[in-house]
């Protein structure tokens, strides 16, 4: 296991050092990320200046809701986006032979490999967006804070089965980043309460493209607004959707038969 | 000119054939963000007992179907493919050519509409079912959404040039362009119709170009307007047109005196 942090340490320290190469490029991107952000609430304020809540959501509770979305959508961007897409480029070059050769799992080595650091930036101002909103409603007590923490690693762990299901697909269609694209689609539905949405939607958004659950319900713990019962739902199902995925992932794995085989 | 064009078109058009899934995946992500504000504006008219300032939550349907629909006609995403080719110095044969680069991306844009135009619609009625929509539009503004949309799409097309241009210069249009989107998402009519933008978002969004692209031509389609305020919107998007062209003209001779192929 410590080998295994060691190594993500790794991977993060030389795309880290890599990124600081480009100074310019980074400051641009961090200012990039600045204006989207600040634009995002704007929509919101827009909204809130004609109602006082949305669907049971006040204006702080949806403040929180958008920090979840940025933390969410920059995990995926930080990390997920980049080594699935090079996984797939893996799968269809044939080079995924050297990740498979090498003495870890494959599936960390594939799915954990790359990051785009600059997204560090869109979850730390997450964060800030969150803490705003939390000015704004009662105070937080330890156990919402840790149920928060609990349900946004469960929001990351979800995401990751999502996109760790559809990009094993690669292994039998080859090019399958449409269906990336599709993901991101549907992502930019988490920055509203997945409760507004109409039903066929909805289902959609909590069931199959779970990112309307991701975002939601850590935003729902952090405000006060679950019980035990919903996160401990939350957690079973997502241990179920990540077993799963990596079962899935490692029989489409069994008929990966490199470039030139 | 014609020859060209019809060349060019049924070059287009094969290539084109080639991604079919990939055209509809992409015009899926187009149509999500309307129809999750569309969604966002009906739940606050429900707090506020069914109607937000003139717009019931059937108005709200109207409307943001009707911005769908003009932003598929409407968007060109030229800036995203012109650094590209700018920083990889692909412009270079595309400048050595007869044929002026921005034909290419016209026709590549109206294909791409054309491949898309069918899926476009069977997404369209499943949102209108499901928010039973309630248009207002009269054959008059049948008339008038004609050449407001065809405006919008020349002044969506002309100053996404002028953005992409920028690229001579700074070789990463992205940051240019992501200011221009971000410009587009608060003024042009999407997260809100222009008529719901709070006070001065609103005078901004008059005076600024973005809305002329889309809210113009969506209220117009609703029949959100009456018709001598579309004339005065239309106005508006004409002298918007005019400005970018001439603008065009100007970034684009100075632009590629300017363009070295990176590496060169």
């Amino acid at each position: 296991m410590t080998r295994y942090v060691r190594l993500l340490r790794l991977f993060f320290s030389t795309e880290l050092q890599y990124e600081l190469e480009y100074r310019t490029n980074l400051v641009l991107d961090i200012v990039q990320t600045i204006v989207i952000m600040v634009t995002s609430i704007g929509a919101i304020l827009v909204l809130f200046s004609y109602t006082d809540v949305l669907n049971g959501w006040n204006l702080g509770a949806m403040l929180v809701l958008l920090g979840c979305f940025y933390l969410v959508q920059g995990f995926g961007e930080l990390i997920l986006a980049p080594s699935f897409e090079k996984f797939m480029e893996h799968v269809r070059l044939g080079t995924l032979d050297f990740a498979l050769l090498k003495p870890v799992s494959a599936q960390f080595l594939v799915t954990l490999r790359q990051f785009r650091v600059t997204n560090l930036a869109q979850m730390a101002l997450g964060g800030v967006v969150i803490a705003v909103g939390l000015g704004r409603l009662p105070s937080v007590g330890i156990s919402e804070g840790l149920g928060f923490a609990v349900a946004l690693l469960c929001g990351f762990v979800l995401v990751y089965a999502l996109l760790l299901a559809l990009s094993t697909l690669a292994f039998w269609f080859v090019r399958v980043d449409n269906l990336m694209a599709l993901y991101w689609a549907f992502l930019d539905a988490g920055r509203f309460p997945v409760d507004i949405y109409p039903g066929w939607l909805r289902v959609t958004l909590s069931s199959a493209v779970p990112i309307g659950v991701a975002v939601t319900v850590p935003a729902q713990v952090i405000s006060g607004r679950l019980d035990f019962f919903g996160l401990a739902a939350l957690v079973a199902g997502t241990l179920v959707a990540f077993v799963l995925a990596s079962r899935f992932w490692h029989i489409g794995l069994r008929s990966y038969t490199g470039a030139s085989a | 000119m014609i020859r060209t064009y019809r060349a060019l078109f049924v070059a287009q058009l094969q290539s084109a054939s080639q991604y079919r899934v990939q055209s509809v995946l992409w015009m899926l992500l187009e149509v999500v963000r309307p129809v999750i504000f569309l969604a966002a504006w009906v739940a606050v008219a429900n707090a506020q007992g069914g109607r937000v300032g003139t717009y019931d939550v059937r108005d709200f349907a109207a409307y943001y179907i009707s911005l769908t629909f003009v932003l598929q006609i409407v968007f060109s995403w030229n800036a995203y493919d012109f650094e590209f080719e700018v920083r990889q110095g692909r412009l270079s044969p595309k400048l050595l050519r007869p044929l002026h680069p921005i034909h290419y991306a016209i026709v590549e844009n109206v294909v791409w509409k054309l491949t898309t135009f069918i899926p476009l619609l069977i997404c369209l009625v499943i949102v209108a079912l499901t928010f039973d929509v309630r248009f207002r539009t009269t054959p008059a503004h049948l008339l008038l959404f004609v050449p407001s949309v065809a405006l919008g799409a020349a002044l969506s097309f002309l100053s996404g040039w002028v953005v992409a241009t920028t690229a001579f210069w700074t070789t990463r249009v992205h940051a240019v362009s992501t200011l221009w989107d971000r410009g587009v998402f608060i003024f042009a009519g999407m997260i809100a119709p222009l008529a719901l933008l709070p006070g001065f978002l609103q005078t901004l969004s008059l005076a600024l170009p973005f809305g002329y692209m889309l809210g113009v031509p969506a209220e117009i389609l609703r029949g959100g307007v009456d018709i001598q305020t579309a004339l005065v919107l239309m106005g508006g998007q004409a002298i918007w047109v005019v400005i970018f062209y001439v603008a065009y003209q100007r970034v684009w001779r100075a632009g590629v005196r300017q363009y070295s192929a990176v590496g060169a």
